[in-house]
């Protein structure tokens, strides 16, 4: 008797907990569900108080890519162009720091280090005015590479990598020392592909981070056919943005790939992220 | 000095070659450029007068930057809102708290027959509820709000914690200006699905609120001052406390009592009631006096100085906003029998184009973001490294749940607690930009112009290059001075 009791009481427990958890995701989505039912609604439908859609029109989503002044389709590969390169660069560069801060032995090894994360603490907000000189001088503005080079070298980056590379065994270097490895054959062949886990985490943190930066695109960018979606979307919401239902298709659009990454990532994110910040 | 051996030259080199395409980035896109900045902070670079076709030189002006900067009252007008807008870190961080605690439990606890009786009656339970509601002819709009409740909560009690977590992820996850868009639009004042259920709600209760006389209200308002202060006197009373035993430098008990002060002697100014000002005046008084007292009489168990500094910090500073809370109620609660009686009664805000909503917008989109965030992963992390037997020594001991709250997961996530609020605070110093860019280009009239988006105005808007600068070093001394809190206690607290 007791323990049937003991069993009921924990199964009340759980239930309340699925209904509480339940009733707070719920809430944290609907603006999200709110933004797919307005995407498939009318305009003259989006005032109104009930969220569902008399028909839905799929066709707002191909409509987006067709509008006059808004080149979705243009900004959509613009920002995956932009960010495939900085992520490629960046955790190339990233990587090799790394290697030379975590596996290699030399005299000041520990003084660079520690200048590298002191700049970790600098505001980028410092950098960005006389960085945007630079970037006239060097005549990059309003080119992708102005873009793309400011971004392709980080410290956090160094450091997420470095903290990994800490803990690969030693005696591998000493094993492969001894097969007459040079350095670049330990790093290429022996290193790298054993950090995998915390490539693919670098790899999409700085994807994300750079889908969705705007600053730095927003000061950069002139011509509209170079935007990036972020900026795209805010030229978007300013020129047209009174035609909510296909701003919200835009915005839906720009948030999926987000989300199916996620969906498929999240392990390894989750593991990025107490890897940066539990030892940070 | 180090003497340097043929071999060490060589492994260095071989060690900076690694590192030479991060050192060339870091030198063009850093080095180069922070001391450019310094250099500009104490010029007069201005591109209206600097540029291709007016090439005069530039000046060296000193201290002048950082001198109009301290003397110009817009600066800190957005200072003020870029600390207003930090108010939401701790319940965001509360909010973080709160989820990671609820989901870090077993789902599956006990035997695999409970988990299947479980999903089976919550299925049963969200098919039989789904179809009393079609049966009562509900709207469209309830049935889906339940239909997607019910699809998560089926979702989550045969996914578990994934499921949770995930959704709760999403929208920090996805943040960026896609969501700010998003917002903008939901609060719009004239189509926005918020002010659609607001508004109903607030016709509803605006003839309930017509029955309140000036008096009541007053009265009430009265009471939640009391309540304040009563509130006040308790924290008060708590850190003496902490003092008395030891468990509290002096340094730290200043600080804590310094924190709740502030809101009672803002009384004067934001109550609304005439003996608001003269009753923040006594109680602050009277704390002083007791601290004063306290000292003069010492204690039994010394301790250093800054000793629990992060707990008078933490804990006061939260119940400061508590405090800051109870004295805004207090005003709403006086206006409020004139609103209800006027001809439109209540009418609900118009969010992000009214000045005094602006700011609270953003911070309930940020809370909205805020819970399930990195943070919340973080506490999770945190969670599961509390050891159980921490649990059973307490349960042993006859905790209750409060206690064992207070007693055994908030000293055991104190370094976790910490970590979070330092980059927290560090991160709302210089925020505000993309949401102020997007949503309300700083507006209505600067109230939610934070200093980065005040840089951003001044650099890249009016071209005043050399006084953004100073803006931006200004703001960077902020951010370091969190840095070397952090240093001088984040290990000193982590140790507790």
């Amino acid at each position: 008797m007791a323990k049937e009791l003991t069993m009921f009481n924990r199964g009340v427990k759980l239930v309340v907990l699925h209904v509480v958890l339940a009733l707070v995701a719920t809430s944290l989505v609907l603006p999200f569900t709110w933004m797919i039912l307005a995407s498939l609604k009318r305009l003259d439908e989006i005032g109104l108080d009930s969220w569902l859609p008399q028909a839905f029109q799929w066709s707002n989503y191909r409509e987006v890519f067709t509008m006059k002044g808004i080149m979705f389709g243009r900004w959509y590969w613009n920002s995956i162009f932009v960010a495939f390169w900085v992520t490629f660069l960046q955790v190339f560069t990233s990587s090799l720091a790394a290697f030379s801060f975590a596996r290699l032995k030399w005299k000041g090894r520990d003084t660079v280090f520690l200048m590298y994360l002191a700049t970790m603490m600098l505001p980028g907000l410092v950098m960005m005015i006389p960085n945007y000189q630079n970037m006239i001088y060097l005549g990059l503005v309003d080119t992708y590479a102005g873009l793309i080079l400011p971004a392709a070298f980080s410290a956090f980056g160094t450091f997420l990598m470095r903290q990994f590379m800490m803990n690969i065994p030693h005696s591998l270097d000493e094993a492969a020392e001894i097969d007459g490895a040079s350095k670049w054959q330990l790093y290429w062949t022996v290193i790298l592909p054993l950090s995998r886990p915390a490539l693919v985490t670098l790899t999409i943190f700085t994807f994300i981070g750079n889908y969705n930066s705007m600053f730095w695109p927003l000061v950069m960018m002139k011509t509209p056919e170079r935007y990036t979606l972020p900026i795209g979307m805010m030229a978007f919401d300013s020129s047209q943005g009174q035609q909510t239902n296909l701003l919200m298709a835009a915005v839906a659009m720009s948030v999926i790939p987000m989300i199916i990454l996620f969906i498929f990532m999240q392990k390894q994110l989750v593991k990025g992220i107490m890897l940066g910040g539990v030892k940070g | 000095m180090l003497t340097w051996k043929k071999n060490d030259v060589k492994q260095a080199t071989v060690g900076i070659l690694f590192l030479l395409p991060n050192i060339l980035g870091f030198l063009v896109f850093t080095a180069i450029p922070l001391v450019i900045s310094l250099f500009m902070a104490f010029t007069d670079w201005n591109l209206e007068m600097h540029n291709m076709f007016q090439n005069a030189t530039v000046k060296s002006v000193g201290f002048g930057n950082f001198v109009k900067l301290f003397t110009d009252p817009d600066f800190f007008t957005y200072l003020g809102n870029t600390l207003f807008l930090m108010i939401g870190i701790p319940f965001g961080v509360a909010g973080s708290l709160a989820a990671a605690m609820l989901l870090n439990h077993d789902f599956k606890a006990g035997s695999k027959k409970l988990y299947g009786i479980i999903i089976l009656t919550i299925v049963m339970t969200v098919c039989c509820m789904m179809l009393v509601l079609v049966g009562m002819a509900a709207t469209a709009m309830t049935l889906l709000v339940c239909g997607i409740a019910g699809a998560v909560i089926v979702g989550g009690s045969v996914g578990g914690q994934t499921v949770y977590r995930t959704l709760f992820y999403f929208p920090s996850f996805t943040s960026g200006v896609a969501t700010y868009i998003l917002w903008k639009k939901l609060y719009s004042p004239e189509n926005g699905p918020i002010n659609n259920i607001l508004q109903p709600m607030l016709d509803w209760f605006t003839p309930i609120a017509a029955r309140l006389s000036p008096k009541g209200a007053t009265g009430i308002a009265g009471v939640l001052l009391v309540l304040m202060g009563l509130g006040y006197a308790v924290a008060m009373f708590r850190r003496c406390r902490r003092w008395y035993f030891g468990e509290c430098g002096t340094t730290s008990v200043i600080i804590g009592a310094v924190l709740l002060m502030i809101p009672l002697l803002c009384a004067q100014l934001w109550s609304g009631l005439g003996w608001g000002g003269a009753f923040g005046f006594f109680f602050a008084a009277a704390g002083v006096i007791a601290l004063a007292a306290l000292f003069f009489f010492g204690r039994d168990y010394k301790c250093v100085t800054d000793y629990g500094m992060a707990d008078a910090i933490i804990i006061d500073g939260i119940i400061m906003i508590g405090l800051f809370i109870l004295l805004g109620m207090t005003n709403v609660v006086l206006s409020m029998p004139a609103q209800a009686t006027s001809a439109d009664g209540f009418v609900a805000p118009k969010w992000l184009a009214d000045y005094y909503w602006a700011k609270p917008s953003l911070m309930i989109m940020g809370f909205w973001g805020a819970i399930g965030s990195n943070n919340m992963l973080l506490y999770l992390a945190g969670l599961s490294g509390v050891s159980q037997e921490l649990y059973e020594a307490a349960d042993i001991d006859g905790a209750t749940p409060i206690q064992r709250f207070w007693n055994v997961t908030w000293p055991q996530l104190s370094n976790v607690t910490f970590f979070i609020l330092v980059m927290s605070i560090m991160g709302g110093l210089q925020g505000g930009f993309e949401m102020a860019r997007v949503m309300t280009n700083g507006g209505p009239a600067g109230s939610t112009t934070t200093l980065a988006y005040y840089i951003y105005t001044e650099g890249f808007g009016t071209g005043r290059l050399g006084y953004a600068s100073a803006v931006a070093w200004t703001l960077f001394a902020m951010v370091l001075c969190v840095t070397i809190f952090n240093w001088k206690f984040g290990n000193k607290y982590t140790n507790d």
